[in-house]
């Protein structure tokens, strides 16, 4: 186990180099100098270059990305151009918020999910399986812009049930006001998780085992629940550590709908103000978290199928 | 007594009064929800001599005579975030500007009421010497800041040295022209001097670059007084989390007795439009600003939040790239102005909230009415005739650039593009982010371009702007358009040092120049948009569109 873990944290290291670089490279390549923002169109050419000087943005990029990455060795993710702080301060900020809302939002797609997967395959080509099958379509296709809106027009200006907006930090009130974000993302994560789970649900209920568990008279609750379900929660373990990116993706929008103050929407700000180290820091650190969480995944997944090997 | 010293004298003799309720009833503009009438809003003059608008008969649910109620929280659900409160390190416009302004005071500010005037700020009196070079200033017995430390004169000498320094002020240089230093003559009184007569002077140090700080703290705690710190506004900072909101609550030492009223403000920053106008019509936030076009007649059907327009000086600017021939013939740029129908853009564009402009510029002090300097009027065949006169009578092709950011850019492009069409002018839309929209502008890269979604000026009187575009040493080439105008630039430098008589009618003429010359267009002049819940009462703003809510209460 250990050396297994070693060799994949090895394995990690190249990926997360090259993601850094591609940050990097990406940011500095949109046209947009962060310097001339900030000053504004008051600054004379002598100030933008003084300023720019002064941040070291003068620099050579390779020079600038080695320091950087220098920095990222002892923990030191450099300074936000824009924001005037340190970019680990900004993350110990903002990740709280995040991290709460990407776990409440796996949470809803798995309560909401899995239920309906396991009865949408059980009850096959039967309406109820259509009208599973027809939800879980509109909610991939939905846009969560756009489905954060609704719900918040719904549930929070019309019905008055929960908040349109904001954060609060302190529980319960935090999964109050992070409910109908968490809906918005956990849906299109449902609607996944739905076609994932009845498909490889369907499989495995038509497998030998299972039908040699039926023979045995086994209830078809038991069977589903037993056989069919749990030798089909790898693949949607797969599945939910495979859309972590996708989540973090859908939470900038939801974070900029909602007004939730999480890495997401630090990120939209920094990206639109041209704030090259932070934009990087958040990059490197959204991929790293990908990185762990696909490692975290391979672990759970032969937990659960001791047929897995990890070797 | 000069004219200018009269209309200071005017300024001063306002700020030892306090304006009855009726007054300030009078001096806002507010739009009232559903079941009132929205009357037009008519301009005015203010006794002082500084233009505002002034509300119809009807709508006067905001604004009360009636006894301010002291406590409430106020939610602000603001577009902007702020990013700093270092006065002269300015990073996120308006952001950083409506929350400094509540923060801190500067000698003189603008009329809270919103007038062009200025009235008294930490100074409540000043007089000007006969060669109109010195300026001496009474700082008022009670000015402490938050921390309740007497605001002294070395302060305001710390704090206007820092703005006449350009390298700590690479901002806002251009408004410490002229600022030669300050003397010390005794703890509540200072002597600024100029190197020349700046007749904007007062407008220069009346905002952000030129707030009092107190040395002490600042030389003590360097940056880090600037997360935190001690001011001499209304309010004071009690939490600050970047990008998501900022807590207010009331400074104790706050020079104008009895106020604020409000027990707490919070500056909730939402850059998405819809998420402001949820958070107002469900009642999370009292107040909204940046209040997007497209939403004006909803909320204007909501009986239970009203709507507020401000004269500022905000337009649409549109840029012209004068290093492309085409832009650089005036028939050309005449025609471009002929061509378009200002009134339908208006409706179409601004749900009828903007004014057709009689200058190139924003609305600024001392404009000249529309019978003094007219507005273009839509003219196709006279646009035809010009072109036709220009060196490129059968049209040419171009590009326009515009920010993303804003939904009605796209609807505006749309109709200047036809407009255009007409005349023989093909222009090719390019819509791209803010960033990449403002740095092409800053590289030339572009033939024309809306450079910012939002376009304002830092003061109301023309002198920014127009040394921004006419100064040869500006630095910026003519605020980046490439234009210039010997005989316009002759006139303008007579206008900076004149006094305040001969400004006024000076600039109606510039102001005719720049419209003849039109170095760029102004395709619209617009109002600051605010919603507030109806319990908000007084939300006064000045005539930059920042409101103190030092008279703000909830009923």
């Amino acid at each position: 186990m250990a050396w297994y873990l070693l060799r994949r944290v090895i394995a990690a290291v190249p990926v997360v180099i090259g993601l850094s670089i591609a940050a990097f490279l990406i940011i500095h390549l949109v046209p947009g100098d962060p310097v001339q923002q900030m000053l504004g169109a008051r600054a004379t050419p002598e100030t933008v270059a003084t300023v720019t000087h002064e941040l070291g943005l003068d620099r050579p990029l390779p020079e600038q990305y080695l320091e950087f990455v220098s920095g990222v060795v002892v923990g030191d993710l450099g300074d936000s151009i824009t924001l005037n702080q340190p970019v680990t301060t900004l993350l110990r900020q903002r990740a709280i918020a995040t991290f709460w809302l990407l776990l409440y939002g796996v949470c809803v797609a798995l309560v909401v999910g899995v239920p309906l997967a396991v009865w949408s395959a059980v009850r096959r080509d039967r309406w109820a399986d259509q009208v599973i099958r027809l939800f879980s379509t509109t909610a991939f296709g939905m846009p969560t812009f756009w489905l954060g809106l609704v719900l918040a027009l719904v549930f929070g200006l019309e019905l008055g049930w929960l908040p349109v907006g904001g954060y609060t930090d302190a529980f319960p009130d935090l999964l109050v006001s992070l409910t109908l974000p968490a809906i918005t993302l956990g849906l299109s994560l449902t609607a996944i998780i739905i076609r994932t789970l009845r498909s490889s649900l369907l499989e495995s209920l038509s497998s030998d085992y299972v039908e040699a568990a039926r023979a045995r008279g086994l209830t078809e609750r038991r069977v589903v629940l037993r056989y069919g379900l749990r030798n089909s929660l790898g693949a949607m373990i797969t599945i939910i550590a495979v859309n972590i990116g996708y989540l973090i993706g859908g939470a900038v929008v939801i974070e900029t709908v909602f007004r939730i103050p999480g890495l997401g929407s630090l990120l939209v700000e920094a990206s639109l103000r041209r704030d090259y180290t932070l934009v990087t820091a958040l990059t490197l650190v959204a991929g790293v978290a990908v990185v762990v969480i696909s490692l975290v995944t391979d672990l759970v997944y032969a937990y659960l199928d001791p047929r897995v090997r990890l070797s | 007594m000069t004219q200018e010293e009269k209309d200071l004298g005017v300024v001063s003799e306002a700020l030892n009064r306090r304006y009855s309720r009726r007054e300030i009833l009078l001096k806002s503009a507010v739009v009232v929800g559903a079941g009132t009438t929205l009357g037009s809003l008519l301009v005015a003059c203010g006794g002082d001599g500084g233009t505002t608008s002034t509300p119809s008969a009807s709508s006067s649910a905001g604004f009360t005579t009636e006894t301010p109620k002291q406590g409430g929280t106020l939610v602000y659900a603001r577009r902007a975030a702020t990013e700093t409160l270092d006065p002269l390190q300015n990073r996120n416009g308006n952001g950083d500007i409506f929350a400094a302004e509540i923060v801190y005071t500067a000698l003189v500010r603008p009329d809270p009421m919103g007038s062009t005037a200025l009235v008294p700020g930490l100074a409540d009196r000043w007089e000007l010497s006969a060669d109109r070079l010195d300026y001496t200033f009474h700082i008022r017995d009670n000015a402490r800041f938050s921390n309740g430390d007497a605001v002294t004169s070395d302060d305001v000498k710390f704090s206007l040295d820092r703005f006449g320094d350009p390298k700590l002020n690479a901002i806002y240089g251009v408004l410490a022209v002229g600022y030669k230093g300050t003397d010390v003559v005794d703890k509540s009184t200072v002597i600024v001097h100029l190197s020349q007569p700046v007749s904007a002077f007062l407008y220069n140090i009346s905002i952000l670059p030129a707030f009092i700080l107190p040395k002490k703290l600042v030389e003590e705690q360097g940056k880090k007084f600037f997360e935190k710190p001690v001011g001499t506004g209304p309010f004071m900072v009690s939490e600050w989390l970047t990008g998501s909101h900022m807590t207010f609550v009331p400074n104790p030492y706050y020079w104008e007795d009895g106020k604020p009223y409000l027990d707490e403000v919070r500056f909730d920053f939402a850059t998405d439009d819809n998420a402001r106008m949820l958070a107002l019509r469900s009642g999370t936030a009292q107040a909204a600003d940046g209040v997007p076009f497209s939403e004006i007649s909803g909320l204007k059907s909501n009986t239970a939040v009203y709507l507020q327009f401000t004269d500022v000086p905000y337009f649409q600017g549109l840029w012209l790239n004068h290093k492309r021939p085409e832009l650089a013939d005036l028939n050309v740029r005449q025609a471009l102005q002929y061509a378009l129908d200002k009134e339908a853009i208006n409706k179409a564009v601004y749900a009828g909230t903007g004014t057709i402009p009689n200058s190139v510029l924003p609305k600024l002090r001392y404009d000249g009415s529309p019978e003094q300097v007219a507005p273009y009027p839509y003219d196709v065949t006279k646009a035809k005739e010009l072109m036709a006169a220009s060196g490129f009578p059968n049209g040419f092709s171009t590009t326009l650039q515009y920010p993303s950011e804003f939904a009605y850019y796209s609807r505006l492009a749309l109709i200047l593009q036809a407009a255009w069409k007409e005349i023989g002018v093909s222009a090719k839309l390019i819509q791209q982010d803010q960033g990449t929209t403002s740095q092409r502008f800053y590289q030339f890269d572009y033939d024309l371009t809306f450079p910012y979604a939002q376009f304002t000026s830092d003061v109301v009187v023309p002198d920014e702007y127009i040394s921004f575009i006419c100064d040869p040493n500006s630095g910026t080439d003519g605020f980046f358009t490439a234009w210039h105008d010997d005989a316009i630039w002759k006139q303008v430098q007579e206008f900076e040092s004149a006094d305040e008589a001969s400004r006024e009618s000076l600039w109606p003429q510039i102001q005719q120049a720049f419209m003849d010359a039109t170095p760029v267009i102004n395709v619209m002049n617009l109002p600051f948009v605010q919603a507030y819940q109806a319990n908000v009462k007084n939300p006064y703003i000045n005539a930059l569109g920042a409101n103190r809510l030092e008279d703000t209460w909830l009923a």
